[in-house]
């Protein structure tokens, strides 16, 4: 059975390769931007010499590279993603890539269609396991330590989240529309904040660095933290389960810190780092000073704070990885061990926000 | 002022931005070939039309101006499809590709007898205005030589995305890279050269460091043009290389120089003294500081006024376009303005980027 794993030189995508292997998955495609710089994919490969690793360089928004992407697969990754920019730029990097990808894979012809499965897998149809995120969510409206499990309904107002939110919830709908319209077989992961030696230091959910000053707004809400190995066994995992129909999970690990322990090993363990405390109420307060503002001066500020994108992303929540242990995941690095490695790493390399 | 836009890309958040802004204008309905684009614009603006093809749009909704901000080889047609359909033209930058389409564009809009203006709004912000109220007092007194600069930063962003694909839209234009940023340049140095052939020298390269650092990358970085016109001179100085990113004009005149500072919004004039001696090198800079003080004082007093914001000029520009549909008066942006930018941009792509493709 072939694989292919888009975004595949990513920080997740590298460990989910790594991972695909691990589990004795030797023939997979691995989709990315440029592959004469997909270095570590060259030293994963080097390291399962048995295994048929494929670098395929292409862009998602080419129909012609998604068409060669797609050509004699029957299970798909998709991690590739917009992480930044306009709206626009994440709707052309996110949904609208998306969409080439499935229309690549409706239309491929019969002769390409997925060959049998070849070990203890069981796929009939092809099976697209989609990357998104907990973005999705729509927790404004939740109480503080409501519990958010697979069960939460997403979010009603993308258009008021982040950028970023909204195309991931786009990107889910429009897979949905798909997988209704077509019949594959569909699983959704909803990772929380995912994080390791070369990712970013912090997430918006511990705070925001403004100028010198990093606001810590966090406190002790939990965060949802996925150690990046953690994570893509949980994706192999959840993706490769016989019979998963469309499912969603959420991925997280166990023993989840909260946002000021987190800050607080940072400081300990990386650096020492200016950083004021903010309480909810009065970052509540200010998001509606500053959404005031930006309503009465016609924009001159961003409304980076509204009190809806505070609640959603501050308001503290409670987490459940029940479904995800169901399936047989188990946590690879323990929370501690993960955070000593991340930190560790941050400290000889000091650069990312 | 009913208002549609086609192309749903990053820029046309400013447009809806601005145009709602505008006394008497709203964005009624936005196009985008793709579904998808125009869904997330009029999600996110609570803007009630939405189409994927524009002579449905313009059939159904009827507007008095088209913004187009879709891609300059689309400009064109979607220009003559406009002016068919009744509707002024406002158009992103770069006009077109090519010079002749620009030229196609300009005559299509005038034999419609409807009006066109381009998006030079950093002419329409604060300092911009206040240099031409300088030159038109004679403060200056004759324009001698200007010098315009643009910095740009390939590192991060939007220009990172041109740096690391190859096949972007940006790319693919003539110009490449400095097609997408020469008309802030150029349409400020139109009104100092009046020729209608001046001499123009252009030289473009990489970067030494950027080429060490980036290996193969074959994108032009560094642009260097010098334009002669029979009264006055112009210097054209694009850098992705130099920090910090710089948005400048300097105008030297026969009585001052104006410096002109479109990041920070200042405009300081650097006079002749008449001290003696070392009295004469002491005091230009109590002068100079004043004049930032001021121009200081003034942002802050717009700030305040909630007239600070980034496309402010865009909001004016805007302003004086719709006035001129009103009034029937020349738009804000003349033809002569639009023809000597796209011409001179074709000349230096044909020094820089000589072959069949320029």
């Amino acid at each position: 059975m072939k694989i292919l794993v888009t975004g595949a030189g990513g920080f997740l995508g590298v460990h989910v390769v790594s991972r695909l292997l691990e589990h004795g998955y030797t023939d997979i495609r691995c989709f990315v931007r440029d592959a004469s710089k997909a270095e570590r994919l060259r030293e994963i490969a080097e390291a399962y010499p048995a295994a048929q690793l494929e670098l395929r360089s292409g862009n998602l928004n080419s129909k012609a590279d998604c068409a060669a992407a797609v050509d004699g697969i029957a299970l798909i990754f998709h991690l590739a993603a917009g992480m930044k920019g306009s709206c626009a730029d994440l709707f052309l990097n996110t949904v609208i890539a998306s969409r080439t990808l499935l229309e690549a894979l409706e239309a491929r012809p019969p002769e390409a269609s997925p060959p049998e499965a070849n070990n203890d897998l069981s796929i009939e149809k092809t099976r697209v396991v989609l990357i998104s995120s907990f973005g999705v969510y729509g927790v404004a409206a939740l109480k503080r330590g409501a519990l958010v499990s697979e069960d939460t309904p997403t979010e009603p107002h993308p258009e008021l989240r982040d950028p970023y939110s909204y195309a991931k919830l786009r990107q889910e709908q429009l897979f949905l529309e798909y997988q209704q319209k077509y019949g594959f077989e569909l699983v959704v992961v909803r990772p929380g904040v995912i994080y390791g030696p070369g990712g970013g230091h912090f997430s918006s959910r511990v705070g925001l660095q403004i100028g010198p000053v990093f606001f810590h707004l966090g406190g002790r809400n939990l965060l949802p933290l996925s150690y990046v190995e953690n994570c893509a066994e949980a994706i192999v995992v959840a993706g490769t389960i016989p019979g998963a129909g469309t499912q969603v999970f959420n991925v997280h690990d166990d023993d989840l810190p909260t946002a000021a322990q987190y800050l607080r090993q940072y400081k300990k363990k990386v650096k020492r780092i200016r950083s004021i405390r903010l309480p909810y109420f009065l970052t509540r307060l200010g998001g509606g000073i500053l959404e005031i503002y930006h309503r009465r001066s016609l924009g001159q500020l961003p409304a980076i704070l509204t009190r809806y994108k505070i609640a959603s992303e501050w308001g503290g929540n409670r987490f459940s990885n029940k479904k995800l242990h169901a399936t047989g995941w188990r946590q690879l690095i323990s929370t501690p061990d993960a955070m000593a490695r991340t930190f560790e790493y941050f400290r000889q390399n000091p650069v990312k926000h | 002022m009913k208002v549609a836009i086609v192309g749903c890309g990053k820029i046309a958040d400013a447009h809806v931005e601005e145009i709602r802004k505008v006394h008497g204008a709203h964005v009624a309905a936005v196009c985008d070939i793709e579904p998808l684009m125009a869904e997330q614009l009029a999600v996110r603006y609570g803007i009630p039309g939405q189409y994927t093809d524009l002579a449905a749009m313009l059939d159904a909704e009827k507007p008095d101006v088209l913004h187009i901000t879709a891609p300059p080889q689309t400009h064109l047609a979607l220009t003559r499809q406009a002016v068919a359909a009744g509707c002024d033209v406002f158009l992103e930058k770069p006009v077109a590709l090519h010079h002749a389409d620009v030229q196609a564009i300009v005559e299509a809009v005038r034999a419609a007898g409807k009006k066109l203006a381009v998006n030079y709004w950093p002419e329409f912000e604060v300092q911009a205005l206040e240099l031409r109220r300088l030159l038109a007092d004679g403060v200056l007194g004759t324009p001698v030589h200007v010098e315009s600069f643009y910095g740009y930063n390939l590192a991060d962003g939007y220009g990172l995305a041109i740096k690391q694909d190859p096949n972007h839209w940006v790319r693919r234009m003539p110009g490449q890279l400095f097609q997408n940023i020469l008309d802030h340049m150029l349409n400020k140095i139109a009104p100092f050269i009046e020729d209608d052939e001046p001499s123009i020298s252009a030289c473009a390269y990489i970067n030494a460091a950027r080429a060490v650092e980036s290996g193969a990358n074959d994108l032009l970085d560094e642009l260097r043009v010098t334009i002669r016109g029979s009264r006055t001179s112009a210097y054209v100085t694009f850098s992705a290389n130099a920090r910090p990113v710089g948005h400048t004009l300097k105008v030297y005149g026969t009585a001052n120089t104006a410096y002109v500072d479109y990041n920070a919004r200042t405009l300081v004039l650097e006079r002749g003294q008449s001290f003696p001696s070392a009295l004469g090198r002491l005091f230009p800079p109590f002068l100079v500081s004043r004049d930032y003080r001021r121009q200081a004082m003034r942002n802050l007093g717009r700030f305040y006024r909630a007239r600070f914001h980034y496309f402010d000029g865009m909001r004016n520009l805007l302003t004086e376009f719709y006035r001129s549909i009103e009034t029937d008066s020349p738009s804000p942006i003349s033809s002569r303005e639009i023809l000597f930018v796209s011409s001179t941009m074709e000349k230096i792509f044909q020094q820089v980027y000589p072959g069949p493709q320029a």
